[in-house]
């Protein structure tokens, strides 16, 4: 990186230089010229008195104070270098300025001063390459749980527009390639509060190269990526990406999950979804023809998932040259009702308008609700401009590329035990993911759920830490309600439970109450706002640990445990 | 031949010659030390110093520290000198003298280390 400094000096060298000489010629004339002083006695002018006198010239101040009055030689010589003077003046103030006016030249500063503030950063951040509809979400959802955003864009109009967005935490934005290591490192990829490199470009090459590269220059960093394709998600993942997120998958693969286990597609949808929002009822999908509209990336995607389930399908393709699709595929456009008709919309259960293209998704969605108002419509939205659009239109479920990567990115950086979790999970059958969403709706009840995640560490959760190194605590223990001073009795216990554990290489799935906590452990928690905040205090304050473990208020001066003991002994 | 670097060299010895053509002579003897010889010593530092600036090599900034050195020598030197003439009675006599030639002296090692610093960088690039 090239210090700007460097730059405004170099290019300042020859209006300096020539202010030098002509200041240097200027006072040797005035020291050679003879004069004359108030006496009449010839009198010649020292280089103090000289530097002295061109100084106030050349600035143009101009005091009238000169020792004596100059004679006819010397006001002549002051002629000349009166114009010499403020002509090289003008001339280095001309550079200068044209200096600072170089979008060059500014955005170097602006590129340094960014570096030192990305140096001084002193609470953990996230990187995030490229700001589309997507990264924008992102960072939105990011600095509203008041977490740091370092944004690298190539596009200098997303960077202004991201400058003129209202954020909470304002993140700050980097405009180069981030597919060049020299940028990642400027954007603090090697920094030690760096938690991660989130890389959601628009093109597949894009995520990995830059995955590659923050591979190779901090190999233990979080790294969640975006791929649209299988073999870019593959080949993420081939070398340590923590999470891969191919927006066409993961909703052609919940799909399918609400055909065959609808519970799993429950959690799956709450857990990786918008924040906030309470757990919907599981969809009910009917058997029979589903009709595919748009046979792309997410068509594709969308047929190899539900095939697999047995659902009975059929493609329509407006491309007739499009190759590998399926037999029995509908050739023409599903805008128009002769074609949806021949493709049996009378007797379909449901129809996914999937093109690329959000006016022709709407309009198939209208098209179809006039011939079939039965059916389960699925509708595929790209832009984000056209949200209030979608809002308006009639449909059973959305499905928003921009919003699944931002959503599930962020649920994975909320709680990076989640993806494993969710891993886990998706092996259970339908009866047992059932029972886990019932059970986790009887925990929050009708508060909105939340998801958290804690360490069993000094940092974490101190209190807990060191109250496990005197007596073995179990997880059942810390759940339990707290006994307000003077009752008996222990409130309702803390509304919320353990769903995943994890220590050392070992995982456990729905810890049970009788489970032991160990130092070091990482539980994933699910419950309410209210429930974390409780587990809070418990997990970090000494006082309301003891209450929970022993069922009593404890003090925590000497003099009221010496008062409590004599009362209990009386 | 390369004329940035004919001029960069040109004024780095030229600083070093005029100030070694103030310097020598007895200490404290006006007669042998000449104003003018100073003040063109300083000028030709000041401009050396403002080729250096902007120099991002290793090189550039020894260069740029030297020539440094040899402005502060050479300025700390013509103040003495001019506050001696014009505000302190008007006679330089053999003391202040001493001082504004040993200061000057001062600035002809940082001179030199430049003229050194130079001479070492070209014998290194070969042909």
């Amino acid at each position: 990186m090239q210090n700007p400094v460097y730059t405004l000096f170099r290019r300042l060298r020859s209006p300096l230089i020539v202010l030098i000489l002509v200041y240097a010629v200027s006072i040797i004339g005035f020291v050679l010229i003879p004069g004359i002083d108030d006496k009449g006695q010839p009198w010649e002018m020292s280089f103090f008195h000289a530097f002295y006198f061109v100084s106030f010239m050349g600035t143009t101040i101009g005091f009238g104070e000169i020792p004596y009055a100059f004679t006819d030689g010397q006001r002549f010589w002051a002629l000349i270098t009166m114009y010499a003077t403020v002509i090289s003046w003008l001339y280095g103030i001309g550079v200068m300025l044209s200096v600072f006016q170089d979008p060059v030249f500014l955005n170097q500063l602006k590129k340094k001063s960014l570096i030192r503030r990305i140096k001084n950063i002193r609470e953990p951040f996230y990187i995030i390459c490229g700001y589309g509809d997507t990264g924008s979400q992102l960072t939105q959802l990011l600095s509203k749980e008041g977490i740091l955003s370092v944004i690298v864009d190539p596009e200098i109009d997303r960077i202004n527009e991201l400058e003129t967005d209202d954020f909470l935490v304002p993140p700050l934005s980097l405009c180069a390639d981030a597919s060049q290591s020299e940028v990642l490192q400027m954007a603090g990829i090697e920094h030690p509060w760096c938690k991660g490199l989130i890389t959601i470009a628009n093109d597949d090459n894009v995520n990995l190269t830059v995955a590659i590269v923050a591979q190779l220059l901090s190999p233990d960093l979080r790294l969640i990526a975006r791929a649209e394709t299988p073999e870019a998600e593959a080949n993420i993942l081939s070398f340590g990406a923590n999470e891969v997120i191919n927006p066409f998958e993961t909703f052609a693969s919940r799909l399918a999950l609400a055909f065959k286990t609808p519970g799993l597609y429950c959690l799956y949808d709450w857990m990786t979804g918008e924040s906030g929002k309470q757990m919907k009822e599981p969809p009910c999908l009917a058997d029979g023809l589903w009709l595919i509209c748009g046979f792309g990336r997410f068509g594709r995607s969308l047929y190899d998932h539900l095939d697999d389930e047995g659902v009975k399908l059929r493609i329509i393709e407006s491309d007739r040259s499009h190759r590998d699709i399926p037999s029995g595929s509908i050739i023409g456009r599903a805008t128009e009702a002769p074609t949806l008709k021949k493709a049996g919309i009378d007797e379909a259960a449901g129809i996914i308008a999937g093109s690329d293209n959000d006016a022709n998704n709407l309009s198939i969605i209208l098209t179809a609700s006039e011939l079939n108002p039965d059916l389960y419509r699925v509708i595929r939205q790209s832009s984000d401009k056209n949200s209030h659009l979608f809002e308006n239109a009639a449909h059973e479920m959305l499905m928003h590329r921009g919003s699944i990567i931002s959503n599930t990115i962020f649920a994975f950086i909320r709680t990076p035990m989640l993806g494993d979790f969710l891993r886990i999970v998706s092996r259970f059958n339908n009866d047992r993911a059932s029972e886990l969403v019932s059970k986790l709706i009887g925990v929050v009840e009708n508060d909105e759920p939340k998801l958290w995640e804690f360490g069993v560490t000094s940092k974490d959760s101190p209190a807990l830490y060191k109250a496990l190194q005197d007596r073995p605590i179990l997880v059942g223990d810390i759940l339990q309600g707290i006994t307000q001073y003077g009752s008996q009795e222990r409130d309702k216990p803390i509304s919320a439970m353990p769903l995943f554990m994890k220590r050392d290489k070992g995982n456990i799935l729905l810890p049970e109450d009788s489970r032991n906590i160990r130092a070091g452990d990482r539980i994933l928690m699910c419950g309410t706002q209210q429930s974390q905040h409780h587990m809070d205090q418990v997990l970090s304050n000494h006082q309301t640990l003891e209450n929970v473990l022993h069922g009593r208020e404890v003090s925590s001066s000497l003099f009221w445990d010496w008062l409590i003991k004599r009362k209990s002994s009386d | 031949m390369n004329s940035e670097k004919v001029t960069f060299a040109f004024f780095i010895v030229l600083a070093l010659t005029l100030n070694f053509g103030f310097f020598v002579g007895e200490m404290n003897d006006p007669g042998q030390h000449n104003v003018y010889e100073l003040f063109a010593a300083i000028v030709v530092s000041l401009i050396s110093t403002v080729l250096k600036v902007g120099d991002r090599s290793h090189l550039g900034a020894v260069f740029l520290a030297t020539s440094l050195v040899a402005d502060l020598q050479l300025i700390a030197a013509a103040v003495v000198w001019g506050m001696t003439t014009s505000v302190f009675g008007g006679v330089l006599d053999g003391a202040s003298l001493a001082t504004v030639v040993s200061l000057s002296g001062g600035a002809l090692l940082a001179n030199f280390i430049s003229v050194a610093l130079l001479v070492s960088d070209t014998i290194a690039v070969r042909r």
